[in-house]
């Protein structure tokens, strides 16, 4: 599951991306190449932090697993969730 | 012609003239965008001079945007007429530049810019040859010849094309477009010469189609410095669409591949003045020219909100500068278009109407 998730998140961090995104701390998200604008909730915010922050998957799925009190599949399988919803937008 | 040239050096007191002062709701022209941009400015100390084809253009009388106001003749009346009519409005205002804003009149400006550049008037524009090679009807050839994506476009004369299209490969929808302005989305043969009967009475022959693309629509707005350098260049999504397809509502933003390809194409043209370039980003990720304008687009002023005051940036170019150190042009800056009525009493409706223009009130001063 990471290794697919990994190429999700290539391609999401394609030309810093990621880290270009303007994210407010109310969840309020810009993406300045497409002007795109999109919200999302105190996880997704904290998820997106992580990796931002150049945490890995696995690093990211962890510290989600620990923050929330479930088990690392179900903390990756949600990862993915969100991955596959921000490449929409981006 | 007797007119003594006026040489003044520091375009912050320069008067400037602003063509395309309409306002209609649907479709602006640029001019009182481009005024609004002087105008803000905090350094510009100098007059906005708007000039107007119609008795009902705002720009004319928004004292907001423009000091005074003239009516010229239209595009169609030629070159000699417009000369005439620029020299009797320079009698009164000394102007020192004009910025022509729509693309009908761009031709007759370009003809007679040697006269005015012996008045001391100034302005940026390209020459005929780079005006006619971004034309709707020759830009497919001009893409390929700089390895730029266009959709595929085609110049028809008669409406029976519509018949017979989808065994041509034209399948509907595609877009059908006047040479100048408008176009239309259609999606039967019967819509298509609906929209062909209605760009040919407003604007002429020919017409265009257009293998319609989806996607996301940006613009680009710049100025070429004639040498093949892009300066200034302001992005722009479009989030808010009018009937007409054009924008209501856009954000700025910034993407490399958009501005790769107007460098290319400004290069490739060697354009000089000031320029739209308007691409969509297809579903396919690919980025495909829509069109080049010859102008500022109506959305201008975004460019001062977002830190790049480009119609200032131009008459600093005019002025001779040539570096201007425009700071970057800010991303996640909106704006949202709205009408609203300016007032006009009847003594200014009837100057306008008898004599053609409200002076500034900065000449009636100097006269008084």
């Amino acid at each position: 599951m990471i290794e697919k998730m990994d190429t999700l998140l290539q391609r999401i961090c394609v030309d810093g991306r990621l880290a270009k995104l303007a994210v407010s701390e109310t969840g309020f998200i810009f993406d300045p190449q497409t002007g795109q604008s999109f919200t999302l909730n105190q996880t997704g915010l904290l998820a997106l932090d992580l990796l931002k922050r150049g945490n890995s998957l696995e690093m990211t799925a962890q510290y989600m697993s620990d923050e929330y009190e479930v088990t690392m599949d179900v903390a990756s399988s949600s990862l993915e969730a969100f991955l596959y919803q921000l490449g929409r937008y981006l | 012609m007797g007119m003594e040239p006026r040489i003044v050096q520091d375009w912050r007191r320069w008067n400037v003239a602003v063509t395309g002062v309409n306002a209609h709701v649907e479709s602006p022209g640029p001019g009182c965008a481009v005024a609004r941009c002087l105008r803000e400015c905090a350094d510009f100390k100098g007059t906005v001079i708007g000039l107007g084809y119609d008795v009902l253009d705002a720009g004319l009388y928004a004292r907001d945007y423009c000091h005074g106001g003239y009516l010229v003749p239209y595009p169609s009346a030629g070159k000699e007429v417009l000369l005439e009519r620029i020299l009797q409005i320079h009698e009164i205002e000394r102007l020192d530049a004009i910025i022509p804003c729509l693309d009908a009149e761009i031709q007759n400006f370009i003809a007679i810019k040697g006269e005015l550049a012996r008045l001391g008037i100034r302005m940026l524009l390209p020459n005929r040859m780079q005006f006619l090679l971004r034309a709707k009807d020759h830009l497919g050839a001009f893409c390929q010849s700089v390895d730029v994506l266009a959709p595929e476009s085609r110049t028809i004369t008669n409406p029976a094309f519509f018949e017979t299209c989808e065994a041509e490969g034209w399948e509907y929808p595609f877009v059908v477009k006047g040479i100048f302005y408008d176009a239309g989305i259609a999606h039967t043969a019967a819509e298509a010469r609906l929209i062909f009967n209605r760009l040919v009475n407003t604007w002429g022959y020919p017409v265009l189609v257009q293998k319609l693309i989806r996607g996301d629509e940006f613009n680009l707005s710049a100025i070429g410095d004639g040498k093949g350098g892009l300066h200034g260049a302001v992005m722009m999504r479009k989030r808010g669409l009018t009937e007409k397809g054009k924008a209501w509502a856009g954000v700025t933003v910034v993407d490399k591949d958009i501005l790769e390809m107007a460098s290319k194409l400004v290069k490739g043209l060697s354009w000089c003045g000031p320029l739209e370039v308007e691409v969509m980003k297809g579903h396919d990720g690919k980025i495909y020219l829509i069109e080049i304008n010859p102008r500022f687009p109506a959305w201008i002023y975004l460019s001062h909100a977002a830190g790049r005051n480009l119609p200032v940036a131009l008459i600093r170019t005019l002025a001779g500068e040539t570096d201007l150190q425009l700071p970057e042009a800010r991303s996640g800056t909106f704006f949202i278009r709205y009408a609203q009525e300016i007032i006009v009493e009847l003594p200014q409706f009837e100057s306008m109407m008898i004599d053609g223009g409200i002076p500034s009130v900065e000449t009636l001063l100097n006269a008084s």
